[in-house]
């Protein structure tokens, strides 16, 4: 009797179990959920990305980035040779494709564990076979399943997150890298005319024209520029490396080249009326919240479905008995253990899901928030680092060139002293200094408003627990 | 440029009706205006006793028209804009278009009425510097006389009490007017033609800028610093020669009204002055001289014998008055080698070339220069660059050349051999005498 009815439940865990896996069952997708990734990326900053798996895929890459390095690179070469060659970026799609792992194992039925047991004893023995399946693991794989597939596609956008962080990163390094360079090219320039003036002003010692006073003046201009080129040589060495880095360049692709200086300023900046709409429509941070929140919320469903039954566990008992005394007799029967939560009444996790819910939720809005300010105030930066650039560039280099023209007229019609063009010298050469950081500042900010609105700015968050959203880590501000 | 003709039929036209007592407005005479900055021939009379006029250098006489027994003149004070050398034009104040003012001839005993129309932004007057006349006719505003209001005209009247050569300059806000330019020479011949006459009477009046390369206004609070040092506000190579007939008895009148006194030297004479805004000087107190310093606020007159033919310079003693606009706080860079010295310039002005390496000589360079500036010394000779600027000029003595022609006879052809020629010496050091090897007594050698 028992017997018959543990069967019948077997066999309907059986057929349950396929049932699900007919519509449950996951498989493991041909690109590791890379396609997603691709997609949104692609998307916003136009580049390729790629999960190197096989030997042939390194190769390729490697060909493709020695290609890439063949040539001077500019921001978006140098962006792509890092999505392609960063093993950091690898490793981020590796966990991608461990969370796939995870969202198949989730999809699946829970395997039936089949258990014998025989006990003996002075000629007596018992033999018991189990056939154990984990009932509740069965009755919420379709809750379980959809969980991890949010899971999976939050880890998609973390891989993207990743991957825009990474070419933000790389701009902003590439941006510094050729900063560094120009600076260093004017500084170089700038030292080598102190160096001529300097040598000038001893001369002009050993003849007798100037005193030691103005002799030390004449000189400090050189000794200071040679102090600021060492210092930008260092920034731009330093700059560099960061960039080989981010680019995953080691040993021969290290000699790769950069401009000697930032392009030119668009010729109007961008005017973005919509950029808080954009930011919270495209953030890829917002978009792992919001799916982590509806992770949570499913998992919260669970747990009330679940509140009184935490573990049922189906054993299908066939236990044979042998007693040396008598004839061997069988036992059939079924075990079913229930705990049953007298004492708090699932009351306790009740709450718990609902303030961790409710906690998510509020760090959710409070993203949204922030994420629209950010944009503002990175559209801001925008706007004035270009005004602030541009105005270096149509104002004031123009009035320096100005001024060193007629300078210099003025010196060859003897109305002024050489010194006075070094003097001269010396301020242009402040501007022109201020014009390169404006500029780089200019690009940078560029880079960080892309950020605000695609996101990959903020540097990885926990991870594990996609409700707990770091703040915003402050945009780095360049200098 | 004012039209002769025209003068002359004006003349004519109120010249009928004889005025008496104070003038009416409808007959003031026409103002003549000139606009050309280039030595104008002598105007001589078209009435009143006759005597020989003088030439302005790189200026004019004002007409004037006979009233009854006056001598009318009409000066305009305004706005000019005067060309201190080819190339920078400067804006001043002046008369009748110009600045220096027109120079205003008479004669000895003649009953002079002078109009003043101001067309400047502010008051004026005009003082008649040296010339003996009625305390209210003097021309020092508020002291005997109003102020001439912007657009009003006063009338000036005296009698030429004696010959000379004298001055006129406003005496009302006269810091400003008179470093804007408002200034010119009086020239009252003797009535006795025989009197000490010359062949070529020659008159301006110095005068000093400060103009700031690049600008087009006199600094009127300079007191010392100034760049442009004017001969009737013309530098060289702005400035006319002066050519002589040889053996013309030539007079050069200067007056200086600068707020320094300046050394004017010519070459390869000797001269006397003769005159000065005093009056003339005695011939027993007469002593030759070939340089004679004009001080500040005076005239000197002197005659010359142009007996020596050739181009003489004539110029200001003061090296840095015969030089156009430089720098004051310049470095002396003589001793460091041009190389070193291009090196550290060309860095600092890849377009200016390296100089006062061995000195300031760089005239046959065209430098390049600001705006409205003249390079700092410039005018070119048969020879090479002059090298010169500021208040100097040539004398041209000529044999060949007609009484009273005043036209430029070109660059002097030296007879052969008198040129000072290059030899062919050694290239070694040239030899040197020895100084004396014995030590003097008690000098510690």
């Amino acid at each position: 009797m028992t017997d018959h009815r543990a069967r019948r439940l077997l066999v309907l865990a059986t057929f349950n179990l396929c049932s699900l896996g007919l519509a449950g069952c996951a498989a493991f997708s041909p690109d590791g959920g890379m396609t997603a990734v691709s997609d949104l990326t692609s998307r916003t900053i136009d580049k390729d990305v790629a999960f190197v798996q096989t030997s042939e895929g390194a190769d390729a890459i490697d060909a493709r980035v020695s290609q890439l390095l063949a040539r001077t690179l500019n921001a978006e070469t140098a962006v792509q040779i890092a999505l392609l060659n960063n093993k950091g970026l690898q490793a981020a799609y590796n966990e991608l494709a461990l969370a796939e792992t995870d969202l198949v194992e989730q999809s699946l039925p829970p395997n039936p564990v089949f258990s014998i047991s025989r006990i003996s004893g002075s000629g007596a023995s018992e033999v018991e076979r189990q056939v154990v399946g984990d009932i509740l693991a069965l009755a919420t794989l379709p809750f379980r399943s959809d969980i991890a597939r949010d899971q999976f596609r939050q880890a998609q956008l973390r891989a993207a997150e990743a991957t825009l962080r990474l070419a933000n990163e790389v701009r902003r390094a590439y941006v510094r890298a050729v900063a560094g360079n120009e600076m260093v090219a004017l500084l170089t320039d700038a030292k080598a005319t102190a160096e001529s003036t300097a040598q000038l002003a001893v001369k002009l010692g050993e003849t007798g024209s100037l005193n030691k006073l103005d002799q030390a003046r004449e000189q400090v201009f050189y000794a200071e520029t040679t102090a600021d080129l060492a210092t930008a040589r260092q920034t731009a060495a330093s700059a560099r490396e960061k960039l080989a880095r981010l680019m995953g360049l080691w040993d021969g692709g290290l000699d790769f080249r950069l401009p000697n200086q930032l392009p030119p300023l668009p010729r109007r900046p961008q005017a973005l009326p919509s950029i808080e709409a954009d930011a919270v429509a495209h953030r890829i941070d917002l978009q792992i919240a919001r799916l982590g929140l509806n992770a949570l919320a499913k998992s919260l469903n669970l747990t009330e479905a679940t509140r009184f039954v935490t573990l049922l566990d189906l054993a299908g008992i066939s236990r044979r008995t042998q007693d040396p005394e008598g004839a061997p007799f069988r036992e059939r029967g079924f075990d079913v253990q229930f705990q049953i939560p007298i004492f708090d009444g699932g009351e306790v996790r009740v709450r718990q899901a609902a303030e961790t819910y409710n906690l998510a939720f509020n760090r959710l809005t409070e993203r949204a928030v922030n994420v629209r300010s950010e944009a503002r105030d990175a559209y801001r930066i925008y706007r004035s680092s270009y005004d602030i650039a541009s105005h270096y560039q149509r104002e004031i280099i123009p009035l320096r060139k100005i001024i060193t023209e007629e300078m210099q007229l003025r010196f060859s019609s003897m109305q002024v002293d050489i010194f006075a063009l070094l003097t001269e010298a010396r301020q242009r050469l402040a501007s022109l200094r201020g014009a390169i950081d404006a500029r780089q500042r200019f690009f940078l900010a560029q880079s960080d408003l892309q950020t605000a609105v695609n996101g990959g700015g903020t540097p990885a968050s926990g991870g594990d627990n996609p409700t707990t959203i770091a703040a915003a880590a402050p945009a780095d501000a360049g200098h | 440029m004012y039209s002769r003709r025209r003068f002359l039929g004006t003349a004519a036209l109120v010249g009928a009706s004889a005025l008496q007592g104070r003038v009416q407005a409808a007959s003031i005479p026409e103002a003549p205006h000139m606009d050309k900055v280039v030595m104008q021939p002598p105007l001589h009379p078209i009435g009143g006793p006759d005597y020989r006029p003088v030439v302005t250098l790189n200026g004019w006489s004002l007409p004037f028209r006979m009233n009854g027994d006056w001598k009318e003149f009409h000066l305009v004070a305004e706005p000019v804009v005067r060309e201190f050398a080819e190339g920078m034009k400067v804006n001043l104040w002046g008369y009748n278009g110009q600045s220096p003012g027109p120079t205003i001839e008479a004669v000895e005993g003649d009953r002079v009425r002078i109009f003043v129309t101001n067309r400047l932004p502010e008051h004026t007057t005009v003082h008649w510097h040296g010339m003996i006349i009625p305390s209210g006719m003097d021309g020092v505003g508020g002291l005997t006389q109003p102020h001439i209001r912007p657009g009003k005209t006063f009338v000036y009247e005296f009698e030429m009490k004696k010959s000379g050569t004298f001055m006129y300059h406003p005496h009302s806000d006269e810091m400003v007017q008179m470093a804007m330019g408002m200034m010119g020479m009086v020239v009252v011949h003797p009535r006795d033609q025989t009197f000490r006459p010359v062949d070529r009477d020659f008159v301006f009046v110095m005068s000093t800028y400060r103009v700031d390369p690049g600008t087009y206004l006199p600094h009127v609070n300079e007191m010392t610093d100034f760049n442009m040092w004017t001969w009737n506000a013309r530098v060289f190579p702005g400035i006319d020669p002066l050519p002589v007939r040889l053996g013309d008895k030539v007079r050069v009148r200067i007056g200086n009204l600068s707020m320094t006194s300046h050394p004017i030297h010519l070459h390869g004479h000797s001269f006397a002055v003769t005159c000065t805004d005093g009056g003339w000087i005695p011939e027993s107190a007469q002593y030759p001289e070939t340089t004679t310093d004009v001080p500040v606020g005076a005239v000197r007159v002197f005659d010359v014998l142009a007996d020596n033919p050739g181009d003489w310079a004539f110029h200001c003693h003061k090296s840095h008055h015969t030089m156009n606009a430089m720098g004051h706080e310049v470095r002396n860079l003589i001793g460091v080698s041009r190389k070193d010295l291009a090196k550290a310039v060309g860095k600092l002005a890849p377009d200016s070339m390296a100089m006062g390496a061995t000195g300031m000589a760089m005239g046959n360079m065209e430098m390049p220069a600001p705006d409205n500036t003249l390079p700092m010394m410039t005018g070119a000779g048969q020879f090479g660059p002059i090298e010169m600027g500021g208040m100097f000029t040539v004398m041209k003595i000529r044999e060949d050349l007609a009484r009273d022609d005043y036209r430029d006879p070109g660059p002097y052809r030296f007879p052969k051999g008198t040129v000072a020629y290059e030899v062919t010496a050694p290239a070694t050091e040239p030899a040197r005498q020895q100084p004396d090897a014995v030590p003097m007594k008690n000098m510690k050698m």
